[in-house]
């Protein structure tokens, strides 16, 4: 057999494999994926036939629009301190959890339970929680002599606020970082203990390369997901409230949020599809920078 | 493994008949989509009349009660709108100009149904062009609630309906001077969300635009601008950004003691359903010598997409739904429906409580402003909002000055103005509502 | 750092006996937090409306309002809407686990052509808002005459996740080939190292996928939201949000009755939860290579 021929008979085999999304990708992805792209050449109202204005929309976000650079900086703000706050935290639960103590399970399961509960439900517990004047968070702070601040309403405290609420709902990076902790072969560790490596040793030569794929996938979804930060603004901060989207001073206008405002409020989806696609470049733009950085530093047990 | 395949066979089986094509058998009756923004309780109640409407009209209503603008301009995007939806003014103008919704007129003159329409509610569904495209389907005005309990204490007559600005100041000021160790009020005087400022701005004797594209602070709007700040610097009132961002702050506020009143809407079923201490309404008061102004509101109302293969049923539900479904009942918008009377057997703390004289007041409307809550035409209230939003924001937080508010007007008017010029130059627009506009850019000349 | 080195300093069982104890406190802590807003459902659910609005809050109520809960199953058809979330969420959870993995499989496992692109594009998927290919998405499905059925909250699921795709690709890397060699030199082909090796030593990657992939399902709300139109059709998350008020007068938010019925949709999510931890952190010893 050729080399060619095997080349070939593996790529018709890893296809084979693919192809459940392949196919998915073909019929329900990419139509409307191109569809949104044209569009956001287009001025479409989504009730009558867009009309072709070129690159006009991306050039009015770029050089005239003034809350396109807010949203963008409220939106960078958030990913920033999200998605490191995030993996640690979720790290930390994780080797917490991981401790072959009786009551585990107990603890696992409160630190998922967030991550459980319907999102209705947590909106309404978390605009209780901060709410300045009869909330849980300053009822507790008071109790310390400390006069909290307005949370979802201050300016400064607001993206703050919604990255606690994140963190709140970390128990999904958890499962992932302790189902990753059970694929550590026990005998690296004990060879490294024979060794006379510390905890903290066998902690950074061990534990973090070998899950180390998973706190990549984890910081690259954290990205992914953060950048788009939608639901839990448009529920809290926005939409029930008309007038108040977007949070005081638009200090939680974050791009999402806009775009839809821009879609759905003004009618503008050719301008939104731009922003969209804006930002997906800049998603983009991450994570190939994050892939480049972590190439060295991610360890594939396969790829020895 | 075996155990397990007549299970998944059921499941299987309960998913094909669920998924399947909704082709219900028909008794040959016309079928009529509602796209209802409406509670359980509410759609348990309609769902439990519409077989009786079905058998006397021949039109069967199918409710969608799963709403959202998203879904909406979805369901209208790909050629599948409801027959029937809500829609608040500024979607009603934008989907009329672009020919989605019926023009209701010719089915409601011959109508008397039109009759038992309070004017303004029927006013109110016009259009720019002059179209009727909704029909309100509910509306309230505003009163001030108070704490009896507080008003006992300080010693001080409830108010009523010849209350003006200086009485509610006056007593504000009396409950308020009993202040905390850290200087606080033990209970402050009174709390108005913003929104409801326009009320004040009105009975200021701030002009009523109906159909105003642009910003213009008017005398008498930053009057009251004015003296709101004063409320919250004189600890008349609590600081507002304490006080937003909870959908059951009003009633909660009022419920603690915090403050002795609360404008709010009138009626509002959550405050009479949940307050358990003694409270009274009683009218917005009127400021000096100026003229009682009365309004009533509405956020929309329902409106007969122009796709609907039937628009005479669609029209019989919707009259239907505004006038026969019992929930709805006695409906605000109906001249000829009891509406204190209905109230007050509903909810038995009304009687007395002061709900008769301020519905009362608001009926008495021929110069009230039916449109308290809509500050702009839609055409740019978006633009106008986005940027004027921010401003009032920092404003309440004074952060900023009215003075500034002020000298940032032209620079917001004339983004408002390059929307309306970008709307008819993308030249989509039905050509009545394009004469509309240039007509509404030319009055307001630069 | 130095702390917990200087435990492991001591020989006895002291050491561990106040590391276990520091491991205690610090869970008991951090439990608490993510227990009190559960706690505040809970409390809530047994209250009348009033207690609600009540200030301040009283957290344990004198009258325990049990019968907020058949309320609830009397305003809202739960046996339906939870047969039709059973629907919706069983099929999902088979069709993510099983696409999801052959293609995590593939493009972890077998190198070809375009591998690192296909994926790359995979990846991007993700990358895009959906408020901006919902439209499209929805025209699509409703030139297929799927408007008011469950087949588009189901089908797409079979077609592979792309963020399940990546979670076990993740996984599937962590894996050392020598088994896969072993394999292969047994005479075992592809998609027989996909079945008995890859997938039993993946099986915590697995049973997170299927976890998050049942429980992100069963609260899903914007999917049903613009799919589903009929009553008979909706989920448990759309008969939620039917007890959210809509319009202001007639109606309101019955908050109780609300968290009454959040109290009720999430039992299935805990019992669930609870066994499937521990298949996670039991692993691979549970499931074994032999």
């Amino acid at each position: 057999m050729t080399r060619s021929a095997l080349t070939f008979r593996q790529s018709l085999d890893g296809y084979a494999f693919i192809s459940p999304w392949l196919i998915g990708f073909l019929v329900f992805t990419a139509g409307p994926m191109i569809a949104s792209f044209v569009i956001s050449l287009h001025s479409w109202s989504m009730l009558s036939p867009p009309s072709w204005v070129g690159l006009e929309n991306y050039q009015s976000i770029i050089t005239e629009d003034p809350l396109f650079p807010i949203s963008l900086w409220n939106t960078g703000f958030y990913v920033a301190l999200s998605v490191p706050l995030t993996i640690a935290v979720g790290l930390a639960l994780a080797i917490l959890l991981h401790n072959k103590l009786p009551g585990m399970s107990f603890f696992r399961t409160m630190v998922f339970l967030p991550s459980i509960m319907n999102i209705i439900a947590v909106s309404v517990l978390w605009l209780w929680i901060f709410n300045p004047e009869f909330g849980l968070l300053n009822s507790f702070l008071r109790w310390g002599g400390i006069d909290g601040p307005l949370w979802l309403q201050s300016e400064t405290w607001a993206k703050p606020s919604l990255v606690v609420m994140s963190l709140w709902g970390v128990g999904g990076t958890t499962i992932i970082f302790l189902a990753a902790l059970q694929g550590i072969p026990p005998e690296l560790h004990e060879a490294a203990e024979l060794d006379g490596a510390g905890p903290a040793r066998r902690f950074f030569h061990i534990t973090i390369p070998m899950i180390s794929p998973a706190i990549f996938f984890s910081s690259i979804m954290g990205v992914i997901g953060s950048f788009q930060v939608f639901a839990q603004v448009f529920v809290m901060t926005g939409g029930a409230q008309s007038g108040s989207e977007g949070g005081p001073n638009n200090a939680t206008l974050f791009l999402v949020l806009y775009l839809y405002k821009k879609a759905f409020q003004e009618f503008r989806m050719g301008y939104a599809s731009a922003l969209a696609w804006i930002l997906f470049f800049i998603i983009l733009a991450f994570t190939v920078l994050q892939t480049r950085l972590s190439k060295s530093r991610v360890y594939y047990e396969s790829h020895r | 493994m075996t155990r397990t395949r007549p299970i998944t066979a059921l499941l299987c089986a309960l998913l094909l008949n669920s998924c399947g094509s909704n082709d219900r058998s028909d008794s040959g009756a016309e079928r009529v989509s509602y796209n209802c923004a409406a509670n359980a309780v509410e759609i348990k109640s309609l769902q439990a009349e519409i077989p009786a409407f079905a058998d006397s009209t021949g039109v069967e209503i199918s409710l969608q009660p799963f709403s959202g603008q998203e879904k909406l301009y979805a369901m209208i995007a790909a050629g599948q709108p409801p027959d029937i939806f809500y829609t608040n003014n500024v979607l009603r103008d934008k989907l009329a100009a672009e020919g989605r919704l019926l023009d209701l007129r010719s089915l409601s003159a011959a109508d008397p149904f039109t009759d038992r329409l309070w004017p303004d509610v029927y006013r109110q569904g016009l259009s720019a062009d002059g179209g009727l495209y909704s029909i309100g389907n509910w509306s309230f005005t505003a009163g001030v609630y108070y704490n009896k309990e507080l008003f006992d204490k300080a010693g001080i007559p409830y108010p009523d309906t010849s209350w003006t600005w200086n009485d509610l100041l006056g007593a504000a000021r009396r409950i308020a001077a009993r202040t905390n160790a850290s200087g606080e009020p033990e209970h402050y005087g009174i709390f108005i969300p913003s929104h409801f400022i326009e009320v004040f701005e009105l009975m200021n004797g701030a002009p009523v635009g109906d159909q105003s594209l642009f910003l213009n602070f008017s005398e008498s709007s930053l009057e009251i601008y004015q003296q709101y700040l004063a409320l919250m610097n004189d600890r008349l009132m609590p600081d507002l950004r304490r006080i937003q961002a909870m959908g059951m702050q009003a009633s909660q506020l009022l419920q603690s003691g915090k403050v002795a009143m609360l404008v709010e809407a009138v009626p509002h079923q959550v405050l009479f359903e949940t307050l358990t201490i003694p409270w009274g309404v009683s009218p917005i008061p009127r400021f000096g010598n100026r003229p009682v102004r009365c309004f009533r509101s509405e956020s929309g109302g329902l409106s007969i997409s122009s796709q609907t293969a039937n628009p005479e049923a669609a029209w019989k539900a919707l009259k239907w739904i505004i006038a026969g479904a019992s929930i709805y009942q006695p409906n605000p918008v109906l001249r000829d429906a009891d509406f204190v009377a209905g109230w007050e057997a509903r909810y038995p703390v009304l009687s007395g409580s002061g709900f008769r004289e301020v519905w009362q007041r608001s009926l008495n409307h021929p110069a009230g402003d039916p449109r308290m809550f809509v500050r702009f035409s839609s055409w740019t209230s978006a633009t106008i909002l986005e940027r004027l939003q921010p401003m009032l924001d920092k404003l309440w937080a004074r952060e900023t000055t009215i003075e500034s508010l002020v000298a940032a007007q032209p620079e917001i008017n004339r983004a408002a103005r390059a929307e309306l010029t970008r709307l008819i130059q993308r030249g989509r627009l039905d050509q009545k509502f394009v004469e509309a506009i240039e007509e509404q850019l030319r009055k307001a000349s630069p | 750092m130095n702390k917990a080195r200087s435990y492991d300093a001591i020989p006895t069982a002291w050491g561990t006996l106040a590391r276990s104890g520091a491991v205690y406190i610090l869970l008991a802590a951090i439990s608490t937090a993510f227990l009190l807003p559960l706690a505040w459902m809970l409390s809530v659910s047994l209250q009348d409306i009033r207690g609600v609005f009540a200030q301040p809050f009283v957290w344990i109520p004198s009258h325990l309002h049990w019968e907020n809960y058949a309320d609830v199953s009397e305003l809202i058809p739960l046996g339906r809407y939870f047969l039709n979330t059973v629907l919706v969420t069983v099929p999902v959870l088979l069709g993510t686990l099983f696409s999801s993995s052959l293609v995590a499989y593939g493009f972890s496992r077998i190198r070809f052509r375009g591998r690192s692109a296909l994926f790359a594009l995979c990846l991007s998927t993700m990358m895009l808002p959906g408020q901006v290919t919902m439209i499209p998405l929805y025209i699509l499905f409703s030139r297929l005459g799927w408007i008011d059925t469950l087949w588009p909250l189901i089908v797409p699921s079979f077609f592979g996740s792309p963020f399940y795709i990546f979670l076990l690709r993740q996984f599937f890397l962590t894996i050392p080939r020598e088994y896969d060699e072993a394999a292969r030199l047994d005479g075992a082909g592809k998609f027989r190292i996909y079945w008995s090796i890859i997938l039993p030593m993946a099986r915590p990657a697995l049973i997170t996928v299927a976890l998050f992939s049942f429980i992100g399902t069963w609260n899903d709300f914007f999917t049903p939201l613009i799919y589903i139109n009929s009553p008979e059709n909706a989920t448990l998350t759309l008969g939620l949000n039917m007890l959210k008020s809509q319009i202001v007068g007639t109606g309101m938010t019955q908050w109780h009755l609300l968290m009454a019925a959040a109290c009720m949709v999430m039992i299935p999510n805990i019992i669930l939860f609870t066994l499937g931890q521990k298949y996670i952190v039991k692993g691979i010893a549970m499931g074994g290579v032999r």
